[in-house]
């Protein structure tokens, strides 16, 4: 990074070389031609100049003050568009004056404005056509090419002045310093394209870099891709071999206890009447336990919904799905809180209240569902009423049974009507314990 | 906040670049010394004709005063105390420090040069909002004489034309006539054939027929145009130039290989000597005051003209020219015309003066030298005819050089064994040459 700093110190370097040959020169001009007028010569310098040149004083001041007007408009360097093109001109124009007025013996502020130009114009394509007309003003500027069209004083004309050796010697300093100027002016040049190459090397390094971590993260991508289908196959696996061993511990060892008991009871029934009694007893003890041996394998398959949120956004949360995946309108009213429920109770209520929306909609082809849930001293209601087509007859399918078990485990009951619609009232008993909690 | 920065940085730097502007056109001086209201001129204070004369200051004091009444409120200054070998000099440093005068005189040596660098203002815009002015009043070689580059720089202020002196003692002694002013090469050359010879019988001529007649005057007398106007080319091959050149030939050879010197014609031991109009009218009128010529008769006729040309020879005048970065122009261009333009102060001329007016209808009144030629071989109208008619030569830079150069020619050509004709070749390609070169000098 400190490299990008060291053309800057070039520029410093120029515009300080440059005032002092600029002044160099002007005051050889003008101790010049202050010499001639104290000599009484000037009739003799005259017949060798084509013009007539400005006071001795003058030349030093107006260089000085152009040099000083460029030096300041180069201070600008946020400029953009048209103020840009004002800027440069400028530049080139006290420039070439500054050349003018030193009779184009020295051009090198040119170079100058070129090192600016290059250093505070952004984009390359708007250095182009401004380095190519500062340059031509270069070309143009040269003292040979120039006077070749307009005789010229030239530097040795007004160094006539002085003896010859001393005007080598001075001449010597000029040509010394101006050749410096273009030197720093070249290895300002070679510092601002390497800086340049070095930026595009170093954007083109990045670019490489994204590339390749582009590549590895779509890898990585297709990878987790394929990890999740893994994953969800190893979860269903786990699921069925969990379930396979439930039931195989839970209901396939009930069922073989009931079987060999039932079985014992067969053969024992005419024999000892009262020992079958006790058997069957035990018999249903097995099958009770397995019962609760099943609901607690059920129970560790509750629904998402119960799973992540209480009862009551669950059952919110279930109205605006159906809504939104059926024309029904739902309406429901929760008159009391539903969040002092165990697990098993929560559960068979949102079982009840979604298999009461699915019937309506599937069998009813209802289009309006009301859904009420209020409580009277310690029974939960629950009612749900449709619009739909009802039926006169009431067939219990698998739901309806399944309702009445799940309540019959709660010890609650179930009625519903088929006339007018449908209607279906759920009656829980609420334990006592639970309610306080709430 | 850099909004605000820029706006100062560029308002710093136009400020910087007006005042370059100012500083380079002097328009300063008005603002730290107000409005002039003084013109300057620059003069010298001797006679421009090389010769004695007292009288220096008095046209322009006459003429200053005039220009006060006609200007109330204008002061007209000069510095007094340089002298003509001096001006060119004072002059330059002057105009190189920018403290020329408004209005100056110009040698006609400089003029050349001023115009060329340009530190002459240029009359034509003057002189064509000017109702008052008309250059026809003006002899039209001497007005020619203000002009370089088809423009008008300097305005004649007194001028001579170059005349040929006659010793008459000489002529009387030897029973010739003084040549009529309309007299050609073929008697010039028989005159000087006649009276150059050996009188003391020495065995050496000691009597001649001519010194200072050169190339330069067979020329101007044969009509010849050596260069173009703006000085690139030159017609060096021209049959006149050989006819020229064949007649020197043959004055010279008149001599015989002895050569006069201007002293021997201060003796009386010359017939002929081209001198300037200015010389004669210095030592003329005032034998008692002035005796140079003691121990003989002279008079003064037009040149001999060739056998293609005229009478006529050329014309040196004084110019005066305005300082192109004069404040008060106008002003100037009202004092030049005072002293130029102005009858009452031409005449002067002949009252403190050895030249001639430029204004045509003050030479062609003038009593003084009415008196002066009236008697002689030549009338007042011949010396008018002179002026009018005079060569104007072609006003270049370098016309010196190109003249020495053409100088060199001549010398090459007479003193070589080559014949003229092929000589005039080879210096032909010669001169356009250098010419070709000087310009880019």
């Amino acid at each position: 990074m400190d490299n990008h700093k060291n053309p800057d110190y070039m520029l410093v370097i120029m515009k300080n070389l440059n005032l002092v040959i600029i002044l160099y020169i002007s005051l050889i001009m003008a101790s010049s031609l202050s010499g001639y007028i104290y000599e009484n010569s000037v009739y003799e310098f005259l017949a060798q100049v084509s013009y007539m040149p400005a006071a001795a004083w003058k030349i030093p001041v107006i260089s000085c003050c152009l040099y000083a007007s460029c030096l300041l408009i180069m201070l600008i360097k946020d400029a953009k568009g048209y103020k840009l093109v004002l800027k440069i001109s400028f530049e080139i124009a006290t420039g070439f004056f500054i050349s003018c007025m030193l009779g184009f013996s020295y051009t090198g502020i040119l170079l100058l404005i070129i090192a600016d130009t290059m250093r505070f114009v952004p984009k390359l394509e708007q250095k182009f056509p401004f380095i190519v007309i500062i340059c031509l003003f270069y070309f143009i500027a040269d003292y040979d090419l120039v006077s070749s069209r307009y005789n010229l004083i030239s530097l040795e004309t007004y160094l006539g002045y002085y003896q010859s050796d001393i005007r080598s010697a001075l001449l010597g300093i000029k040509n010394v310093t101006s050749s410096l100027n273009t030197f720093i002016f070249l290895i300002y040049m070679i510092m601002v394209v390497r800086i340049q190459m070095d930026e595009k090397e170093r954007i083109l390094e990045l670019n490489n870099q994204l590339n390749s971590a582009n590549s590895e993260l779509q890898q990585a991508n297709i990878q987790l891709e394929d990890y999740a289908t893994e994953s969800v196959k190893m979860a269903e696996m786990k699921e069925r071999n969990r379930l396979a061993r439930e039931i195989h511990d839970t209901l396939g060892h009930a069922l073989t206890g009931i079987i060999t008991g039932i079985e014992a009871c067969t053969t024992l029934m005419d024999v000892a009447p009262e020992a079958t009694k006790e058997q069957l007893k035990a018999i249903a003890e097995v099958a009770r336990q397995g019962i609760t041996d099943v609901r607690r394998s059920v129970n560790a398959l509750r629904p998402d919904a119960l799973e992540k949120s209480g009862l009551e956004s669950a059952l919110i949360t279930l109205v605006k799905e159906m809504r939104s995946a059926t024309s029904a309108r739902i309406e429901y009213n929760f008159e009391t809180s539903l969040n002092c429920f165990s697990d098993d109770e929560e559960d068979i209520i949102y079982r009840i209240v979604q298999e009461c929306i699915t019937n309506s909609i599937r069998h009813g082809k209802a289009d309006k569902i009301n859904i009420h849930i209020s409580r009277e001293f310690n029974l939960l209601k629950i009612l749900i009423k449709d619009n739909g087509t009802g039926c006169g007859e009431i067939k219990k399918g698998f739901g309806l049974h399944h309702m009445e078990e799940r309540l019959d485990m709660l010890h609650g009951s179930l009625d519903y009507n088929g006339k007018d619609g449908f209607t279906v009232e759920a009656k829980i008993p609420i334990r006592w314990g639970t309610e306080q909690n709430g | 906040m850099k909004n605000k920065k820029n706006i100062l940085i560029v308002s710093l730097s136009v400020l910087l670049v007006v005042s370059s502007i100012v500083i380079y056109c002097g328009t300063y001086k008005e603002f730290m010394e107000g409005k002039d209201k003084t013109v300057t001129i620059g003069l010298f204070s001797d006679s421009y004709w090389e010769v004695q004369n007292g009288y220096s200051y008095c046209v322009l004091d006459d003429a200053i005063k005039l220009f006060e009444k006609q200007n109330p409120g204008v002061k007209v200054e000069y510095t007094s105390g340089i002298l003509k070998e001096d001006y060119s000099e004072w002059l330059s440093g002057q105009l190189l420090s920018e403290n020329a005068p408004d209005v100056f005189y110009v040698l006609a040596d400089d003029f050349n040069n001023f115009a060329e660098i340009g530190v002459l203002a240029d009359l034509s815009l003057f002189i064509k909002d000017d109702k008052d002015f008309n250059k026809k009043a003006f002899y039209s070689s001497a007005y020619a004489y203000g002009q370089y580059d088809g423009s008008q720089y300097g305005l004649p202020y007194e001028c001579a034309p170059k005349l040929m002196f006659v010793n008459k003692s000489i002529l009387d002694k030897e029973g010739i006539e003084v040549p009529d002013e309309e007299w050609t090469w073929d008697d010039f050359y028989s005159i000087c054939e006649n009276v150059t010879k050996d009188t003391d019988g020495n065995g050496t001529i000691d009597q001649f027929g001519v010194i200072g007649y050169t190339w330069e005057e067979a020329f101007e007398s044969e009509g010849i145009k050596l260069f173009n106007q703006k000085g690139t080319k030159c017609d060096f091959t021209d049959d006149k130039i050989g006819k020229a050149l064949s007649f020197i030939e043959r004055l010279e050879s008149i001599n015989m290989g002895y050569s006069a010197d201007s002293k021997d014609f201060d003796l009386g031991n010359v017939v002929f000597q081209p001198m300037s109009f200015s010389t004669y009218r210095a030592y003329k009128p005032y034998p008692l005051k002035v005796k140079k010529y003691t121990n003989f008769e002279w008079e003064c006729i037009p040149m001999p003209a060739g056998p293609d040309g005229d009478n006529i020879s050329t014309l040196d005048t004084l110019l005066i020219g305005m300082n192109k970065k004069s404040r008060n122009k106008d002003a100037a261009w009202d004092l030049i015309k005072t002293l130029t333009y102005n009858t009452k102060i031409q005449s002067e001329i002949f009252d403190y003066s050895e030249g001639v007016s430029v204004l045509k209808e003050v030479t062609e009144s003038e009593q003084t030298l009415g008196q002066l030629v009236n008697g002689n071989s030549f009338s007042l109208a011949v010396l008018s005819n002179a002026v009018e008619e005079a060569v104007v030569v072609p006003r270049f830079r370098y016309y010196d050089e190109a003249i020495s150069e053409v100088a060199q020619a001549v010398k090459a050509i007479i003193d070589g064994d080559y014949n003229i004709s092929t000589g005039q070749i080879i210096w032909n390609r010669k001169i356009n040459k250098y010419l070709k070169n000087s310009k880019w000098k």
